[in-house]
């Protein structure tokens, strides 16, 4: 659990601030991978161009979007496993309604049912945590099997190919040059970083994860809350759908698979506490550039084809040494049984 | 995640009949439930219910039985081991690499068990020692030993393993699978040391109340190193078992076991905060889950049915509890 602000004297208050900031965990993700890009840099030269960034963002941007949801999340002192298989289910969803060959809605329609869809999914993971009082990672990981062979029902095994050009600009469509899934990254994060430090309601997330018995003693309802986060980040999943399935030549039911991990290992590795009351939004999002770049680092360093197999076991090592450098950084001699 | 659960010491009315007058109510449950699947399998199909056939189908479930058993262990303290699948993967992988190095296929298989200890008491140090929750450790274990079995073996598959070891994970003796044997023993011995031993009992104090439990004087962090290092066994038999079975390694096998493992151990009444527990609850959930899978992969012929059926039968099974279990206890 975390402390909240402790008194200190104004003597060492800075030495404390600094001594915080060489703690936060961001600090450390960002140092990792500014240490990557150099020693990639070092190795190969064309690392260090635009379009390799910008390949890096877009590939990230997925896992971003959902990250800022699932944040807040993690930050009440629940978790959502569901979100790779929710994705699956909407982008499966949004192709049988836009497709010629299907529902062949217009597509503002389809867009529109395919987010309701979404945040229906999240608002029921939701109830079934705040009302039916099933613990959320059991909720969710019902939830990650179930939608996946609902998925699967929908699509029997074929794919879809025939996507309209209107869907298709959401995901590789551009405005002033820049990509229209770094667009809604952008506006996602700051909107998040907006609820999540300046509103009243990012803040009642903060108490309900902080300690929930103390937030319902302040008057907050911490299942109304909750269930704002569920809702949220199945809004989201939907949003990110949207970006980054029409990039896709096919639509089949495998997508999204292993998507939650690497949105819950980002917002892990960004710092925030996975026992709730701490995290922040721009921790989240080095988090997914971090794990985002393995691949891109792998190729450019040239090991050969047989390089990129161990981007999963690179992308474990970081996590690992992530939570190794914030335990060497954490004062040491505490009694307490305290979790990162 | 937040809260533990606090041990009631007062029990309601309500709570002596669920709880405390008979402590069975969950096991009685899954058995009934049980009961009535197989009896609408055997109205719908008999040749569902043969022993023969249930004999031929039990062979899916030996690895996900034993790997229940470590799982149920750790989910008691209150922990959580998302990394079982890619222990699998990776005791797997070596076990073949070594093999086609030209090794003896025992010393092999010695050495995929000590990779699989290895890969656990891994978990196990961070869990414990550097104090880091189970859930991000083991889910950075979950991509790195996956990532570790793909990089070594290059994702190619590994064959060609002699007869006498493929007995192992499809020979029986005297008709009972070989499988089914190791399972047993080491279901009885887990469930003898869960319910009679101090260690054992210590598993409830950590899962109740951690702090209190290491300043009454056990040894909470070598309890935990232990348990994770156990789960790499297991899983390292497993893979022994299910290399056999299909006669090949690969970096894939074991993949998304550890969301079965999970479901049949909460299935069975463990709960996933800690505490609360116990071996044959576990085996009634692995059953459970089983013969839901093989019955509608037999009778609808539909794959896709199978995920969508456990997802909604685990929260159905746990909602039910939670709706027995009076408010104001979690």
């Amino acid at each position: 659990m975390t402390t909240l602000a402790r008194t200190e004297s104004p003597g060492i208050a800075i030495l404390g601030l600094l001594k915080q900031l060489a703690r936060q965990r961001e600090w450390s993700v960002a140092a990792l991978i500014a240490l990557t890009i150099v020693i990639v840099a070092i190795v190969n030269r064309d690392f260090l161009s635009l379009d390799v960034a910008r390949n890096i963002l877009v590939a990230a941007a997925p896992a971003a979007i959902v990250g800022c949801g699932l944040t807040f999340v993690i930050v009440t002192g629940e978790i959502d496993i569901s979100v790779g298989s929710l994705m699956g289910l909407c982008a499966v969803a949004m192709g049988q309604l836009a497709s010629p060959s299907y529902a062949n809605l217009p597509v503002p329609a389809a867009i529109g049912l395919m987010l309701l869809l979404a945040t229906s999914v999240g608002f029921l993971n939701g109830l079934l945590v705040t009302v039916g009082r099933v613990p959320s990672i059991i909720v969710t990981l019902g939830m990650l099997t179930a939608l996946r062979g609902a998925t699967e029902l929908l699509m029997n095994g074929r794919w879809i190919t025939d996507l309209s050009p209107g869907l298709r600009f959401f995901g590789t469509g551009t405005f002033l040059r820049v990509p229209i899934s770094l667009w809604t990254t952008g506006v996602v994060v700051m909107a998040s970083i907006v609820l999540a430090r300046d509103t009243p309601l990012g803040r009642r997330i903060y108490a309900v994860g902080s300690s929930p018995s103390a937030a319902r003693l302040a008057g907050l309802s911490p299942n109304r809350i909750k269930l704002f986060a569920f809702t949220l980040t199945g809004f989201l999943v939907g949003v990110a759908t949207l970006v980054s399935v029409p990039q896709l030549s096919t639509i089949e039911s495998g997508i999204g698979a292993g998507f939650e991990l690497v949105v819950v290992t980002a917002v892990v590795v960004g710092g925030t506490s996975i026992s709730g009351g701490k995290g922040a939004i721009i921790g989240t999002l080095l988090g997914v550039i971090l794990l985002g770049m393995v691949r891109t680092v792998l190729i450019f360093l040239k090991l050969g084809p047989a390089a990129t197999y161990w981007e999963r076991a690179i992308q474990g090592g970081f996590i690992l040494l992530a939570v190794l450098i914030d335990h060497l950084s954490r004062p040491r001699g505490r009694g307490e049984e305290e979790h990162a | 995640m937040t809260d533990a659960p606090a041990a009631d010491l007062s029990l309601t009315p309500r709570q002596k009949i669920f709880e405390g007058g008979f402590p069975y109510w969950h096991e009685v449950v899954l058995a009934l439930l049980l009961a009535a699947l197989m009896a609408v399998a055997g109205y719908l199909d008999p040749r569902f219910v043969q022993p023969s056939r249930q004999l031929m189908l039990s062979t899916h479930v030996w690895e996900l039985a034993l790997l229940a058993l470590p799982m149920t262990f750790i989910i008691v303290t209150g922990g959580i081991d998302l990394s079982v699948g890619s222990m699998i993967a990776l005791s797997g992988v070596v076990l073949g690499l070594s093999h086609e190095a030209g090794m003896n296929i025992w010393l092999c298989c010695a050495l995929a068990i000590l990779t699989g200890t290895a890969a656990g008491a891994l978990n196990g140090v961070f869990v414990s020692f550097v104090r880091v929750h189970p859930l991000i450790v083991t889910l950075a274990t979950l991509s790195a030993y996956r990532g570790i079995a793909e990089g070594i073996s290059s994702g190619r598959p590994l064959s060609g393993f002699p007869e006498n070891f493929a007995w192992l994970g499809r020979g029986d003796i005297a008709g009972v699978p070989v499988a089914a044997i190791i399972f047993v023993v080491a279901a009885i011995v887990a469930g003898v040391v869960l319910w009679k031993t101090p260690f054992g009992r210590s598993l409830y104090a950590m899962g109740y109340n951690e702090t209190a439990t290491r300043f009454s004087g056990i040894r909470t962090r070598k309890i935990k190193f232990i348990l994770y290092a156990m789960s790499g066994v297991a899983a390292a038999v497993a893979a022994i078992l299910l290399v056999g079975r299909r006669n090949t390694a690969k970096a894939d096998i074991g993949a998304q076991m550890e969301l079965d493992v999970i479901t049949a151990v909460v299935l069975g009444g463990t709960s996933i905060f800690g505490g609360r527990g116990r071996i044959l609850g576990t085996v009634l959930g692995v059953l459970l889950i089983h013969e839901t899978k093989e019955f509608v992969s037999w009778y609808f012929q539909n794959d896709p049915l199978i995920p969508l059926v456990v997802g909604a039968l685990l929260i159905v099974a746990v909602l039910i509890n939670s709706a027995l279990t009076p408010r104001g206890r979690e």
